[in-house]
């Protein structure tokens, strides 16, 4: 990020070497004044109102939980049903609904959100901060999620849960073979559980970028923190194809125009390549927390440090790029020529070579350092042995003509169960067993995790070991009965039993997580002599996490840092001024730049997901007039949501250490919120990218093109395209104008005021565009395209008025003035992003109309 | 070894191969199996090596030796051999015998040629001449369906709008099972064929008997 | 910040090249290049076969202006500069070896089946 800032409020510099230790106080009084501070508010107040990490870490974590053992109830009934030939258990239609719930769950329900809580429970504590960049963006996530899963737990309760498999391939997913909502609760519920995931990978990208301890470089900081800036990253760039693909299915089912239906120019194909490059990358989403937890935690067992820090580090950086490059494999038999499918069979293969860097590295700590077989061990020696035998049919399924006998049999079953319970529930155990005593304070009883991890282990393989033959002997995925086969009944009951056995285990887990935060015995401090910031504090953790920041020669953490920490002889101690104060830090270098004041505790982020809510409920229902209210709704709490931080007086610098005085954030222009900004604007981008990937995908692949003529004049078209693009320029300069204003000590009003005024017109032509030249977009997917390409630029210009609006505003109360930057920073992105993509969107508007 | 061999048997069984596609991928599977046993076991042995006393290896040992070249040489010869077959198995120019799979919700319907050498249609049943490559053409009525007959070949989905083209082959006259791979909604359970390779001296009467073709909504 | 766009730029050498060929590989066969003849091979393997030697020029320039030494700083770039060359040498060297657009031959011929 640039050092540029306006003004002189800024405080002094310091390097990290300069920085000095504060004097000791009285560690009680520093937890009484902070706690007045961070607490949540008091009864059932907080628990709709808080917005602090660790009760929305937990949260998250124990909601996944309970999706967790919903999924595994639905693949009971999955076991039950095939336990014998022609089980009449369930019937087809209930049966389809159940395994499509059972892999959304997973997926959509337990996984992502398991990690998303770990990581907004840890990464503050990890990385020596009070919380997350944005705690209001985490509660919204957290109802977000809760909300999404409750529509598709209520749907499943109703009988009208989904019933097309997980990943719902067009057209069996399409209007006319699925009527009824099912497949809308899908669409809509998943696309509004992942508003959660998108808000959690902007906050840990930010987080990790921004707010680790003074003197943290990003070259040496906790593996851990890597693990989560790839998956937090690769959250921004897989979700959106995703997103794109459900609206756009959404629409077609809706409002009828075509990007799938093969008569009207889709394809069905679209779907499958815009669905698996996120489905892919999301296996890696899922993989790599659980890899960051297992970094942390061997080299502690082993009492030593991890070998091959920088290798690792190498090893995530590729697989976050390889693992886009793989999607194709899970299309190997749609018809694709062996070249490209020998591109994506390489790739495949190619990123087993970064996660046996990472195997063998952690086989290298073991043998460096002396393994205690503790009961995290346990679990990481479950993994090993799993997710080596997962990643091995991995390979073998990336190989093409394997992978054309072995696709969609109970092969892949096994495969994919053996890579997500090796690679993330195995570590996921060790996890906890890990970190239980820091989340609880309590030690565990001991003998009822081995007896659990046994059970677990045993259960598992029983259950999908066998499964691997019976998908070679041919049984494929997703059928209820087999009364031909009677070749697959051993396999079948075998697994079945197994898998029950497997169940047992997952209670006897949960059971003992209940009984050691509930009966457990006091922990001591720091029960595994781990090094790292989350051991350097009270357990359970207090609310604040460290009474006084680490900084330079305190980030090796474990107990000895804890004490100094509590005693407010680290950075920014206390709560004196009565804000949630936390430090900002450069992204490269770790130097502490300025002061952040995080919100307090506000039941908004509870409204805006009802509002949320509100609009998904009435798409469901059809009544189409309904969600503009709804939207309304939402731009307001949106509005009132960056009210809430809006400040017209200065603030004075705040010291943080002897000597060392830094600004408060409303005086700088690099703040975490430009930053949060610029990691949207990823997705966002990544988003736009997917629309034009399918416009050229249809374009040039799909049957039934070309389109009919277009009927439109074109050149009032390019007129009004050349008014949507100018204007949102004009918007752009505008900016830059009032910024260099406000440089020079004048108001940025009359800028802002420009700004708001050339976007409105903006807006104009695109409105004139769509009513006077664009065709009816259900006639053909050209047309559905040039909709949604009007539609993306028109919703980029109304958000731009709105936020030139919002600066206007400012400017009038004074919040955009002196040295104070107001939303100043992320509108500018924002400005310069809409312009950019009209452009773009505009440019393939005139060229399709030229072409044909 | 019999009785290992016996449990891999079955109607649908890709470890019973009755054509060269299917044989040949049985081949890979066979060979991947025994690598990735053996590499299961070696990883296996390294950890339970970790549990002595702490022994020192430089850090490239591990990450550049095991991680990079161990890997990297074990995938490649994988990833050679997967295309070298998958290349074999491909359909090509050599004047193959052309029929049609034809998947609706949820069934089959078939066109191949008989004695005469005109173009029949059968429901459910395909038939084609035992010893000789056979190019399916494979398209669907309404949703995704994949025609799937393990014991000759791989799959392929049948896709709306596409025509897409698996080669099969049987050496010997026979029956074999086929099945829709790809979840097509209610009936996916029982979407079942039968194929039946004939010899070519002796046609079955089914397809003397069977009708003309008759052209898809489609083409 | 340069650290981190140093180190993303041999892995990002990869995702273009990637995307770049594969684009070019679909919109070769759908536009029937693979019949049109550029000196020994067809315009389109010449087109896959040019924009991957490109690649790898690419991989290999930057590997080369790399400093060769200075811990993790300096390390991670050139581990992701190696990540790149050999990822592109690895996911697309079969332009040379396999068989274009063949089983878009099933699109290409006007097969009917008589009434």
């Amino acid at each position: 990020m640039t050092d540029a800032y306006i003004g002189t409020a800024t405080g002094t510099r310091a390097t990290t070497d300069e920085i000095k230790s504060d004097a000791p106080q009285r560690a009680l009084g520093l937890h009484r004044e902070l706690d007045r501070t961070w607490a949540n508010d008091p009864g059932w107040r907080g628990q709709i109102s808080a917005v602090n990490h660790t009760t929305l870490g937990l949260r998250f974590m124990g909601t996944a939980l309970v999706f967790f053992a919903i999924g595994g109830i639905l693949a009971m009934l999955i076991r039950t049903q095939l336990a014998t030939p022609e089980g009449a258990f369930l019937d087809t239609e209930i049966y389809n609904q159940i395994f499509t719930m059972h892999g959304s769950i997973m997926m959509f329900l337990f996984a992502i959100p398991m990690l998303e809580g770990l990581a907004i429970y840890m990464l503050p504590k990890i990385l020596g901060t009070r919380d997350l960049a944005f705690p209001r963006l985490t509660a919204l996530g957290y109802w977000c999620y809760l909300f999404g899963g409750l529509i598709l737990l209520f749907a499943l309760l109703g009988g009208v849960a989904p019933r097309e498999g997980w990943f719902m391939y067009t057209p069996l997913s399409g209007a006319t073979y699925s009527p009824g909502i099912n497949a809308d609760v899908w669409l809509l519920g998943v696309t509004f559980v992942e508003i959660s995931a998108l808000a959690a990978a902007v906050e840990i990208t930010v987080t990790i970028l921004r707010q680790r301890a003074p003197g943290m470089k990003l070259t040496e900081m906790p593996l851990f923190a890597w693990y989560m800036l790839g998956t937090s990253v690769m959250m921004l760039v897989g979700f959106p194809p995703l997103i794109l693909a459900s609206v756009l299915l959404e629409i077609e089912r809706a409002f009828g125009w075509p990007f799938f239906e093969v008569a009207r120019g889709g394809d069905p194909l679209l779907w499958q390549h815009l669905f698996w490059l996120f489905g892919h990358p999301e296996v890696y989403i899922i993989f790599l927390p659980a890899a960051g937890a297992l970094s942390t935690i061997i080299p502690v067992m082993c009492r030593t440090t991890i070998l091959g820090y920088g290798a690792i580090v190498a090893a995530i950086v590729a697989l976050v790029f390889l693992s886009f490059g793989l999607w194709v494999h899970h299309m190997f038999t749609v018809g694709i020529p062996h070249m490209a499918l020998a591109f994506f069979s390489a790739a495949s293969v190619l990123v087993a070579v970064p996660t046996a860097v990472q195997v063998f590295a952690w086989i290298g700590t073991m043998w460096k350092g002396r393994p205690d077989m503790h009961l995290p061990m346990y679990h990481i020696m479950g993994f090993f042995l799993t997710f080596v035998m997962g990643g091995l049919t991995g390979v073998m399924l990336a190989i093409v003509p394997f992978n054309w006998q072995a696709h969609d049999t109970h092969f892949v079953v096994a495969h994919l169960h053996y890579v997500l319970i090796g690679g993330f529930v195995f570590p996921m155990m060790a996890a906890a067993a890990y970190w239980m005593p820091q989340i609880t304070g309590r030690a565990r009883i001991k003998g009822l995790g081995e007896a659990a991890f046994w059970t677990i282990l045993i259960g598992f393989h029983g259950t999908f070991f066998l499964m691997h033959l019976t998908g070679l002997l041919g049984m494929p995925r997703r059928i209820d009965v087999y009364p031909d086969n009677p070749e697959w009944i051993w396999l079948n009951l075998t697994s079945s039993i197994f898998g029950f056995v497997m169940t047992i285990g997952f209670a006897l887990f949960a059971l003992d997580l209940v009984l050691q935060a509930w009966l457990g015995p006091r922990s001591p401090r720091d029960p595994w002599r781990a090094p790292g910031l989350d051991w350097a504090m009270r357990l359970p953790p207090p609310s604040y996490n460290f009474a006084s920041l680490p900084g330079p020669g305190r980030l090796d953490g474990g107990a000895q840092a804890a004490q100094g920490l509590a005693r407010g002889e680290g950075l920014l101690p206390g709560a004196p001024r009565g804000r949630r104060e936390v430090l900002v830090t450069g992204v490269g270098s770790a130097r502490p730049e300025l002061i952040a004041i995080l919100p307090g505790n506000t039941a908004l982020p509870l409204g805006l997901a009802c509002a949320i809510g509100a609009f998904v409920l009435m798409m469901l229902s059809g009544l189409y007039w309904l969600t503009l209210p709804a939207l309304a709704l939402v731009a307001a709490l949106i509005w009132v949501w960056a009210r809430g931080m809006a400040q017209g007086h200065d603030a004075a610098p705040v010291e943080v250490a002897p000597g060392l005085s830094l600004p408060v954030h409303i005086h700088r222009h690099d703040t975490l919120g430009r930053t949060g900004t610029v990691c949207l604007l990823l997705a966002d981008g990544t988003l736009f990218a997917a629309l034009l990937f399918g416009v050229g995908f249809l374009s040039v692949v799909a049957p039934g093109w070309p389109p009919p003529e277009l009927t439109g004049d074109p050149k009032l078209g390019a007129g009004l395209i050349a008014g949507l693009v100018g204007g949102l320029g004009l918007g752009a300069i505008a900016v830059r104008l009032g910024l260099r204003a406000q440089g020079n000590g004048g108001a940025v009003l009359p800028a802002a005021a420009v700004a708001f005024i050339a976007n409105l017109a903006a807006l104009a032509c695109l409105i004139w565009l769509a009513v006077a030249v664009l065709d009816d977009p259900t006639r053909h997917a050209r047309d559905a395209l040039r909709g949604v390409l009007a539609g993306y630029a028109g919703l980029h210009a109304l958000i731009a008025a709105g936020m030139a609006g919002y600066a206007l505003d400012q400017a009038r109360r004074g919040e955009i003035a002196g040295t104070r930057a107001g939303c100043m920073p992320a509108w500018r992105l924002w400005q310069d992003f809409a312009a950019v993509t009209a452009l773009i969107a505009g440019a393939i508007l005139i060229a399709q109309g030229s072409g044909a | 070894m019999t009785l290992l061999l016996a449990g891999c048997d079955g109607p649908l069984s890709t470890l019973a191969p009755a054509g060269p596609a299917a044989g040949d991928i049985a081949l890979l599977w066979w060979g991947m199996l025994i690598g990735s046993a053996a590499i299961t076991l070696l990883v296996g042995v390294l950890l339970a090596l970790s549990f002595g006393p702490p022994r020192v290896r430089p850090v490239r040992y591990w990450t550049h030796g095991w991680g990079l070249g161990f890997s990297l040489a074990v995938l490649t010869t994988v990833l050679v051999a997967g295309l070298w077959i998958g290349e074999r198995i491909l359909p090509r120019d050599d004047g193959a015998v052309e029929v049609r799979a034809h998947a609706y919700q949820w069934g089959w319907r078939f066109a191949q040629p008989n004695a005469e050498g005109e173009t029949v249609q059968t429901d459910g049943v395909l038939y084609i001449p035992a010893g000789r490559p056979v190019d399916v053409i494979v398209t669907a009525e309404d949703v995704i369906h994949a025609f799937w007959v393990p014991q000759l070949a791989g799959k392929v989905d049948a896709i709306p709008g596409r025509r897409n083209l698996l080669r099969i082959e049987a050496d010997r006259p026979g029956t074999h099972d086929g099945l829709c791979a790809e979840f097509c909604g209610l009936g996916h359970a029982t979407m079942r064929f039968e194929l039946v390779a004939y010899g070519v001296d002796a046609p079955p009467d089914a397809l003397a008997d069977a009708p003309a073709a008759e052209e898809y909504a489609d083409d | 910040m340069s650290f981190l766009a140093r180190s993303l730029a041999g892995p990002m050498i990869w995702a273009v090249t990637f995307s770049v060929v594969y684009a070019l590989h679909g919109a070769g066969c759908a536009l029937g290049w693979d019949g049109v003849s550029a000196g020994p091979v067809s315009l389109h393997r010449a087109a896959l076969v040019g924009s991957w030697i490109l690649g790898l020029i690419a991989g290999l320039a930057l590997l080369l202006r790399l400093p060769a030494s200075g811990g993790l700083h300096a390390g991670l770039p050139r581990a992701g500069a190696w990540t790149g060359l050999v990822a592109t040498l690895f996911t697309l060297f079969p332009v040379l070896v396999t068989s274009s657009c063949d089983t878009a031959r099933a699109l290409a011929v006007n097969f009917f089946i008589p009434v």
